[in-house]
Formats: C-alpha cells, sequence, structure tokens
C-alpha cells in the first residue's frame, strides 16, 4: 500500500525522518524500491573494507563526504578501481566535497593527484597521519584550488618547499593543521601568511618555528583560533606580536600568557603547563569577560584565590579544565559554582582536596553539568555521589581511582543520572555485583564503560552489563574473578559492542571467547592479553569478527605458535594493528610477517 | 474575476475588529469548506491560487477527499492560531521544547489508521503544507524505528521483492561493507 501510493521523493522525506543509522540499514533490506532511496539520498560514507569499494561508489551517486580512514590498504591501484565508471553515468565524485584520507598512508603522490583532481567540487581534506607524505603529496594537493580545509597532521616529509607549492595554489585556504611537520620552518609559515589571507585557524604545534613565524602569524587579519603547543624556540618575545595583531583572535593554546590582555573577544584560551600567579587571573577577570572556555590543566601556581579572581568576572565560564590543580579546595569550586551557573564541563582530575561539599554545591547550582572528571580525588565519597545525582543532565563522568565510592554511591547516580553514556570506574575496588545491578536498570544509554581492576565484580554483576543494548566500548582488566559464563552474558547482550578490553582475565577461556566470536560482530578491537584462550578460541575470534582490526595477544600461554599462524593467516586480510609477544618475531614464518606487512598491517613486539 | 465575501467577524484570538476574508474549497466529493483566507494559505498551494487570482467562488481540490480536507484544515487553523498568539519564532513544532502544547497536539493529530496517515501524507504533499508533511512523514519514520525488516514489510504491507541471494548481498553490505 506505502509504494502504490508514494512516490520516490515522499519516500526519501521519510527516509530523511528516519533518526539512527540501524534504521537506514534496515530500511535498505525492506525492499528495491527503498535500496534506491538509500542510495541516492545517503550522503556520507565511511567504507569499511576496499572490496566493496567499487559496488558502493557504484551504487551512491550523491555523496559530500567520503571517509576512507578506516578502510584497509588504500593504494595508488585502488584509486583505479574507484574511479573505473561506466561511460555514460555520472560518477561519485561529480559532488564530492569532504574526501577523509586520513592513515592511508599506501595511497602515493600519484593515487592522489588522481582521486582529488577527480573531484571538482572538494573543499576539505585530511591526510593526518600519513606519515609518509612529502612534498611531492603537497604537490598533487596543491592542484585542489578551492581547498578550504586541509589537515595534515604528522605528515613527517612535508617541507617548507611542499608548504610554499599549497599556499600558492591553495588560495582560500581557511583552516590549515601542519602540526608534527617537523620539517617546515619559519620560511614556510612566512610564505603562507603572505599568500593565504583567509585563514582562520592555524595550528603550528610541535613545529621548529621561532618568533619570527609569529610576526608573520600576527598579519593574517581573519585569524580566529590559533594553536602553539609545545613548539620549542618560541618565547616571550614573539607573544609581543599577537598583543597588537590579530584583531580577531578568539583562541589562543600556548605555553605562556602574557601578551593576552589586549584581547577582548577572547572566549577560548587553553594553556598547558603554563606558569600562572593570581595577577594572571586578575587579568582574565577585568579584560576577558567573555570567556567560555578555559584550560588550566597542569598549570603551576593556580590557587583559590586566583579562581575566586577569575569566576568574579568572567561568569559565562562553561568549560574549565583544572586538572592536576592541587591546591584548590572547597573554597574555590564554591565560588565557581555560585558564579558560573551554566557550567556544563568540569575537570579536577587529582584534586584530590575537593570534598562532598564540593559535590553539593555542584548539586545545587550547576544543574546543566554535562561532563565531570574526578579521577584521582580520593575526597569523594558516597554521599558525595548523592549530591552530584541532583546534575541529571550528566552524560560523563569519571570516578578511577576513587577508592571511596562503594554500591552505594552508585546506585544514587544510576538512579538519576539517567542520560549518561560514559562512566569510569577504574580501579574502584569498593564497587561490586550489586552497583552494577543498578547500573544496568538505570542507565540504558551507556556506551563506554571501564571497570578495569574492581575486582569485586564477579560474573553475576557482568551478567547486569549484559543487559546494557547500547554498550560499545567496554574495559575489564584484571577481573580475575571473571570467567567465560560473564563474558558469554556480556557478548550476547551488548551486541554493538565494539572495543573490548580483557587484559589479566586469567579465567576466561574458549568457551568464553567461542560466544564472542559468535555474537559480537561489531568487535573492532580487542585486547586478549594473558587470558586462558587456546589455539581453537583464537582462530574463531580472529577468523569470525570481520570487522577486527585491532588486537593484543601477548603472553597467551595457552596458544601454540602454530595456533598464532593459523589465526593471524585467517584475519592477515583486514588486520591494521597487532601486539604480539616479543619471542613471537623469531618463531613465526616469515611469509606471515611479510604477508601481514604487505597487507599494511603494523605489528608492535612486547 | 476574484470576488471573495467580506464580513466583519471578531475571532477569539483576535483583539480588534477586523474584516477577514474567506474562500471556498471544494473537496474531491463535493463538499464546500468555508475558511478564513490566511488559515488557507498556510498551503502554499493554494497560496499562489489566491495570489494569481484564479480563486473564483471555490478553489477545487480534485485530489483530497472530505474527510482529509477537513482534517487538514483543522491543522491549518491550529497552527494559525499558535501563530498569531505567541513570537514567530516559537511556535513551529519543530520546537524543541517537548512541553511545547502545539507538540502535543500535533501528536494527538497523528494519531491515526495507516490509511489516513498515507492520505494526510499525500494531501500535505499536493497542498504543499510544509509542517503537515514534515510532522506526517516523521510518523511514518518513527513507526519504523526499531524495526526488522520484515516487520516494516507486514506493518506497511511491502512485498519483498528481493531473491534470497539479493537479500544476503545486502546483508553483507550492511554488515561488513560501510558506516
Amino acid at each position: 500500500m506505502l509504494l502504490s501510493v508514494f512516490t520516490e521523493d515522499l519516500l526519501v522525506r521519510v527516509y530523511i525522518k528516519l533518526g539512527s543509522e540501524s534504521d537506514r540499514k534496515t530500511w535498505r533490506l525492506v525492499c528495491k524500491d527503498f535500496l534506491r532511496v538509500d542510495s541516492v539520498t545517503r550522503r556520507s560514507l565511511r567504507v569499511l573494507r576496499s572490496e566493496f569499494l567499487h559496488g558502493l561508489l557504484t551504487k551512491f551517486k550523491n555523496l559530500d563526504t567520503l571517509d576512507l580512514s578506516v578502510c584497509p590498504r588504500i593504494e595508488d591501484a585502488t584509486v583505479s578501481v574507484m574511479l573505473s565508471q561506466a561511460v555514460n553515468s555520472v560518477s561519485w565524485t561529480r559532488w564530492v566535497t569532504r574526501l577523509v584520507l586520513s592513515r592511508a598512508s599506501g595511497l602515493r603522490y600519484g593515487g592522489l593527484e588522481r582521486l582529488v583532481g577527480a573531484c571538482p567540487c572538494l573543499v576539505v581534506l585530511d591526510v593526518s597521519y600519513c606519515w609518509v607524505y612529502g612534498d611531492r603529496e603537497a604537490w598533487a594537493i596543491s592542484s585542489v584550488r578551492g581547498l578550504r580545509e586541509l589537515r595534515m597532521d604528522k605528515c613527517l616529509g612535508v617541507s617548507d618547499v611542499g608548504l610554499a607549492k599549497i599556499a600558492v595554489g591553495c588560495g582560500k585556504l581557511e583552516r590549515l593543521s601542519l602540526k608534527w611537520c617537523m620539517e617546515i620552518s619559519d620560511l614556510g609559515v612566512d610564505l603562507l601568511c603572505k599568500k593565504c589571507l583567509e585563514l582562520k585557524s592555524l595550528d603550528v604545534s610541535y613545529l621548529k618555528v621561532t618568533s619570527e613565524s609569529l610576526r608573520s602569524i600576527a598579519s593574517l587579519p581573519k585569524l580566529e583560533v590559533l594553536a602553539m603547543v609545545g613548539c620549542p624556540f618560541l618565547d616571550d618575545y614573539g607573544l609581543q606580536f599577537l598583543e597588537h595583531g590579530c584583531p580577531s583572535l578568539q583562541e589562543l593554546s600556548a605555553m605562556v600568557l602574557y601578551s593576552l590582555k589586549d584581547l577582548k573577544n577572547l572566549n577560548t584560551i587553553r594553556i598547558d603547563g603554563a606558569q600562572v600567579s593570581d595577577s594572571s587571573f586578575q587579568t582574565f577577570s577585568t579584560n576577558c569577560k567573555s570567556l567560555v572556555e578555559i584550560g588550566l590543566s597542569k598549570c603551576v601556581g593556580v590557587t583559590n584565590m586566583g579562581i575566586m579572581q577569575l569566576v568574579y568576572g568572567c561568569v559565562g565560564l562553561k568549560i574549565v579544565n583544572l586538572t592536576c590543580c592541587r591546591f584548590i579546595t572547597d573554597e574555590a569550586i564554591s565560588a565557581l559554582t555560585n558564579s558560573c551557573r551554566n557550567l556544563v564541563s568540569l575537570k579536577l582530575e587529582a584534586c584530590d582536596k575537593v570534598t562532598e561539599k564540593s559535590l553539593d554545591q555542584l548539586g545545587s547550582c550547576c544543574l546543566q553539568l554535562k561532563e565531570l572528571d574526578l579521577t584521582d580525588c580520593c575526597g569523594v565519597n558516597d554521599k558525595g555521589l548523592k549530591y552530584l545525582s541532583r546534575c541529571s543532565e550528566l552524560l560523563s563522568l569519571k570516578l578511577g581511582l576513587c577508592t571511596n565510592i562503594s554500591d552505594k554511591g552508585l546506585a544514587y547516580i544510576a538512579h538519576n543520572c539517567i542520560k549518561i553514556s560514559e562512566l569510569d570506574l577504574y580501579r574502584c575496588t569498593s564497587i561490586g555485583d550489586d552497583g552494577l545491578a543498578a547500573l544496568s536498570s538505570g542507565c540504558k544509554n551507556l556506551t563506554k564503560l571501564n571497570l578495569s581492576y574492581c575486582n569485586g565484580v564477579t560474573d553475576r554483576g557482568v551478567q547486569y552489563i549484559g543487559r546494557i543494548g547500547e554498550l560499545s566500548d567496554l574495559e575489564m582488566r584484571g577481573l580475575v574473578n571473571l570467567t567465560s559464563e560473564g563474558l558469554t552474558a556480556v557478548a550476547a547482550g551488548c551486541k554493538k559492542l565494539s572495543d573490548l578490553d580483557l587484559k589479566h582475565c586469567g579465567k576466561i577461556d574458549d568457551s568464553g571467547f567461542w560466544a564472542l566470536s559468535y555474537y559480537s560482530r561489531n568487535m573492532r578491537q580487542i585486547n586478549m592479553s594473558h587470558c586462558a584462550v587456546s589455539d581453537v578460541g583464537l582462530c574463531m575470534v580472529l577468523g569470525n569478527l570481520t570487522r577486527l582490526q585491532d588486537v593484543k595477544l601477548v603472553h597467551l600461554m595457552n596458544v601454540t605458535v602454530k595456533g598464532f599462524e593459523l589465526a593471524l593467516r585467517a584475519c592477515c586480510v583486514r588486520i591494521k594493528k597487532a601486539k604480539l609477544i616479543g619471542s613471537l618475531r623469531f618463531l613465526l614464518s616469515t611469509e606471515i610477517l611479510e604477508t601481514l606487512h604487505a597487507r599494511g598491517c603494523k605489528i608492535r613486539w612486547e | 474575476m476574484a470576488s471573495s465575501s467580506t464580513s466583519v467577524v471578531v475571532s477569539n484570538k483576535e483583539k480588534e475588529n477586523k474584516n477577514t476574508k474567506k474562500v471556498t474549497l471544494k473537496s474531491s466529493d463535493g463538499e464546500s469548506f468555508e475558511v478564513d483566507e490566511s488559515v488557507a494559505m498556510e498551503s502554499q498551494t493554494i497560496k499562489h491560487i489566491i495570489e494569481d487570482g484564479c480563486a473564483n467562488n471555490e478553489i477545487p481540490l480534485p485530489n483530497v477527499t472530505s474527510g482529509i480536507l477537513s482534517r487538514v484544515i483543522e491543522y491549518c487553523k491550529k497552527h494559525k492560531e499558535a501563530a498569531g498568539e505567541s513570537e514567530p519564532s516559537v511556535t513551529s513544532y519543530t520546537s524543541n521544547s517537548t512541553t511545547n502544547p502545539l507538540t502535543e497536539w500535533d501528536t494527538e493529530f497523528v494519531k491515526v489508521d495507516q490509511n489516513t496517515l498515507f492520505d494526510l501524507i499525500l494531501a500535505a504533499n499536493y497542498l504543499d503544507i510544509k509542517g503537515l508533511l514534515d510532522l506526517t512523514c516523521k510518523t511514518v519514520a518513527d513507526m519504523m524505528k526499531g524495526k526488522t525488516p520484515q516487520e516494516i514489510r507486514e506493518t506497511f504491507h511491502i512485498k519483498n521483492d528481493y531473491t534470497p541471494e539479493e537479500e544476503a548481498e545486502v546483508r553483507k553490505e550492511n554488515q561488513w561493507a560501510f558506516e
């Protein structure tokens, strides 16, 4: 009835209203007309396996984004396959504006040139972590005249010559990241700033640039975001230039902060490990009243007085990072919560003087709070969690190393903070099965959970985890009481599981891994080190889980060399990263090692 | 030649006396509905007819039955009223507030049988009423949420025209090829 009545454009309207990717995937299976609607309407594609590439690109003609960053073995030859088209059909490249080729280091300048050349509308290109890329690849990129955004983090071979080519060819660049491109010097940056006057965002972190570069950068009329973390040769002299230039500078990450007093539009500032004083905060409070985000992680000299001065003027603060600011006490947090009612994210890792009084304040004043990091805050206890549970908008909560919390405290959170999607209980040794029971009944949206070393947890508790259907990331290191029974319950219940860490769960044997290999079709990354799996179990896991790309297999005492050979052979087509015990380097056949290397797999030897 | 009946009407929601122009809409089964012109103009199709001066005594709508037309008019009236009451920026049903009374009304409005729902979609499409079209399409999409393909086929009486091999191919793609 639906089909005979609806035209394709009405079906498209219904399709667009589907909320989730899994609904869209189900839609494709209903009938052929629905499949065609999906093919015509889907805009973004992240390909997982290269053998499907040609088929997919023939189907999807209206793509604006193609992401090949998790697709193993993209090489120049792959590009030929991607660009081969029927003579009279429109190519998938026609409307592509965004190309993500991060980590596709198998692709070299020839393939890159053809690929970017085939996409007339290309505006955003990401080639980060293609560590072999150099000036030739930069040359290929410079042919994309309309490029606005380019990420070249860790393209280690790119030098001033390559950067110059890009600066001249891509004059419309607005966002550029050159993080870790260590061959680049002041010369390259200077030319860039002369040619690319539209630049709004520039990241030169970790480059060996000096104050001369700052002088060039200060001339960029539209710059809003500048990141210069870890530039070893930068000094105070250079920072002066920022005082008078960059009128629209909005965000600055730097090791030293003196010259900021004239930046009235500053809304974000992140300084790692910088030396600050109470007077710095006085400056912010007076001059940067529109501050929304401040990052003071590991800064030296952050005191209660300083924070109190800061929040007196900067009442709009939403994101505050005070990681390792050990001298902060409840007094400062109280001032913060009273002034900044719109607080959304607060990081207090290692602030061990913080007690339940602060959590009481948060629970009373900052009800918009979404993210809270209390890792290593030993002052946090069950009473504190009870107060905190009033923040019902919480999405992410980190309580790692908080040894004073128990199931009782966790239950408050589980019952009231039902939106929680990320929970870290690393080494919270007083958490046990009852806490997990509460969690599974209250927090249906949990996607990421860390229970590593909570050794009070047994199979009974873990079975409750199997009821949390949205879970995708689970860390259960060192759960010595966990057996195959518990793992089976998790595998069967958490169908979306894609990241699993079972290191040191020594009691889990083949039957648990059998269940995993049967149920956990979405598994992308697994750490099985120190588990009691044998040849059969390992083969099943590596052979059956077709999405598995990253495996850690150290100290598998019950697996023989032959077992490793067979298992690695079964998955050599898709594995991208593997961690193996060092002795295997000499015991495995050269054939398998060469095959893995040729397929683009990176092996780390323990 | 355009002629419209003018009458002095004080509606409950309007504070001043105003001349409210009316138009008559005729359904496919011959029933006539008199509505305020401003309400009828929620439909872009009707708006264009009126603006082009082609609205004589009645605007015939051969694609819409009386049952559906009366519902559509109800929708347009409600949304027009809401637009008149509060600031323009707050009234669309797509506003985020879940306690928005209009959202609740809309939810009740689409609690109808499947045939009526589809007829409403077709009418909203033909009459070009964006809000109603979005609302009804979203309702259909929500009916598909979390269902398996077979359940969707059963709910909407769709024939499965895949061969087992073709279906397996699509399943394979879904599972392993992309996301």
